[in-house]
């Protein structure tokens, strides 16, 4: 299955993925809308986009009450609009915390995969992010934990 | 022969442990399923009741799937003698079942308060659909709504009241509300928010008698003046459907006690949801946990143990979320931990409430109040749940998380907890989506 490669040490914090997926999914450029979202993992310089795994387990898929999230053709679990009833507990149930909720639509969101044609993919300028066939892993953490060692270090140090 | 499963209870615990028991036999076994109602989702009520969904879309059975499932459908009855040692059950029509294997997924009941007037007339359980569909008649805006229990099933409805034109009422017994969800501070803040969108709440109040005063209800209260409405609704807790199982040889305490495959101390008689006294996952301790997520979680579990797998139940994890008008409230693990070394958060213009509970350098609880525009952004409450479901000890980001407890997405993800949760499973393989199961089976 292609999965979106995420390779943090690329990523300039441009945020362009944010508008396209927010563009893409919603007509509208409002990076909290979007399900791919960039944060800094040291003070300002280190920056990595984060979004829905596609892991094997579905936890959000096994959680919804009335099978409102589906396998899609190209393998991304999907929200089904018409069947998703706003519960919430898809958005608890995924220990990743990449499914979020709409408070306007009342419905839960996350990445699609875009039906196969990944706008976040299509519009990273550096290729931090790549639509490749791929096993999904934890593209960030080990890039998080080096990065973030200057923002630990003096507080361990200090015996808090 | 073909193995016979029996299946009493229709809910989520029922309904997951059949789509299972088919993802691991391909229709190789024959199962029946018992169930009082036409199986529905109880977690969708409140929708249905805020008329933002139709009625057809809280079914979660029907005859078509039940059959491409080859399930046998036993509706409208319910067990009332389980005979261990002849392997059979019976039903309140007489007649019996016998199973090579059993599942106990019977679910709960709402309880209401031994008072006098509380089976009067304009007063509802918010249990079932037939009591939503009665409430649904009752209430048009204006109507006078009292609701007498505030805990956290009884929240999942307000938003539906509310958007239905009630003029809405609380009474609960406890100091608090949401006691049994939130704190002390975190309930204070939502008191306050639902104040001001006008609901009225009195906690620390127990209600003596309800009657009838010239066509309404009047609520009589120890203590302080009465209260009066048009229409009362019951949330005063539930409890397990396990009065029929006496005399059955069931070891039970607070439910149905099950061993980490969700087992019994009967031969071949399995427990799953809220009548399964299994494992909590973050104390070990024996738990019921009357939660829409656990009965999913059980229902998986043993539906892969009676299919012949050998599936070990890590412990269900206590969690809860609900909104009240665009106020988000969750709450996981041992988030109520007597003596945990805690950090706590607090902005009440936000309004913004966090609480972070630990065991060591491990999260064990958390409790996240914000509003929704707030809570969205991130998705802290997800990364929250990963914390404590992983059990990951946070070392050094532990500190960091003390002195910058907005910043959760910052240590979660370089404590690298993505790739500790990325190989667990539940049943031990990918998820299949349960529509497509008999699909994927033969395939």
């Amino acid at each position: 299955m292609k999965v979106l490669q995420i390779t943090p040490s690329r990523c300039t914090g441009c945020m362009r993925c944010e508008l396209a997926c927010s563009y893409e999914q919603t007509g509208m450029f409002q990076p909290s809308l979007s399900v791919i979202r960039v944060s800094p993992f040291e003070a300002h310089t280190s920056y990595s986009p984060y979004t829905c795994f596609q892991c094997a387990e579905g936890w959000c898929m096994t959680a919804c009450p009335v099978e409102a999230i589906t396998i899609s053709p190209v393998g991304a679990k999907v929200v089904e609009h018409d069947r998703c009833v706003g519960c919430k507990l898809c958005t608890i149930a995924c220990p990743y915390g990449t499914v979020f909720y709409n408070a306007d639509t009342h419905k839960a969101f996350k990445c699609d995969l875009c039906g196969g044609a990944p706008a976040c993919a299509q519009a990273c300028p550096t290729a931090a992010i790549e639509y490749v066939e791929a096993e999904t892993a934890d593209w960030q953490g080990p890039f998080a934990a080096e990065r973030g060692r200057p923002l630990v270090t003096p507080l361990a140090a200090a015996g808090v | 022969m073909a193995t016979r499963h029996l299946i009493l209870g229709g809910g989520t615990a029922g309904l997951n442990a059949i789509t299972t028991i088919r993802e691991f036999d391909r229709g190789a076994s024959e199962i029946t399923l018992v169930s009082h109602e036409r199986p529905y989702s109880r977690m969708v009520l409140p929708y249905y009741l805020g008329r933002s969904i139709m009625e057809p879309h809280v079914f979660t059975a029907s005859p078509a799937r039940l059959d491409a499932l080859s399930v046998i459908p036993v509706f409208g009855r319910k067990a009332v003698r389980l005979d261990a040692s002849a392997q059979l059950v019976k039903l309140d029509d007489d007649t019996e079942l016998p199973y090579d294997d059993l599942l106990i997924a019977t679910g709960s009941s709402a309880v209401r308060p031994p008072i006098p007037g509380a089976d009067g007339r304009a007063i509802e359980n918010l249990w079932t659909l037939e009591q939503c569909r009665n409430v649904l008649a009752a209430i048009r805006p204006g109507t006078e709504v009292t609701q007498i229990g505030a805990g956290f099933i009884a929240f999942t409805i307000l938003n539906s009241l509310l958007s239905l034109g009630a003029t809405l009422t609380i009474l609960e017994v406890a100091p608090r509300i949401l006691p049994r969800m939130i704190d002390d501070k975190g309930a204070a803040i939502v008191q306050s928010w639902l104040e001001r969108q006008g609901v009225a709440i009195q906690t620390g109040v127990e209600v003596e008698a309800i009657e009838d005063v010239g066509g309404r209800k009047r609520i009589r209260l120890a203590n302080k003046p009465p209260v009066d409405a048009d229409q009362i609704i019951m949330a005063t807790g539930i409890r397990p459907n396990l009065a029929w199982l006496e005399g059955s040889g069931l070891v039970i305490r607070q439910g149905v006690v099950v061993d980490d495959h969700l087992r019994s101390n009967v031969a071949n008689v399995y427990a799953a949801g809220d009548v399964a006294e299994g494992r909590d996952l973050v104390g070990g301790e024996a738990a019921v946990h009357a939660i829409e997520p656990t009965a999913m979680e059980h229902g998986r579990i043993v539906g892969a143990n009676m299919a012949g797998q050998d599936r070990a139940y890590r412990g269900s994890l206590l969690m809860n979320i609900v909104d009240v008008k665009d106020l988000e409230i969750a709450s996981f693990g041992k988030w109520d931990a007597a003596g945990a070394e805690t950090f706590e958060v607090l902005d009440s213009s936000r309004p913004a409430y966090r609480k972070l509970l630990w065991n060591g350098d491990r999260l064990q609880g958390a409790v996240i109040l914000g509003m929704a525009k707030d809570i969205w952004t991130t998705n802290d409450v997800g990364m929250l749940k990963g914390l404590v479901q992983t059990g990951a000890d946070l070392g050094a980001w532990k500190p960091y998380l003390k002195a910058n407890p907005w910043d959760v997405k910052r240590a979660y993800v370089a404590c690298q907890t993505a790739g500790r949760l990325l190989p667990e499973t539940v049943v031990g393989h990918p998820s299949i989506p349960a529509p497509l199961v008999l699909a994927v089976a033969q395939a």
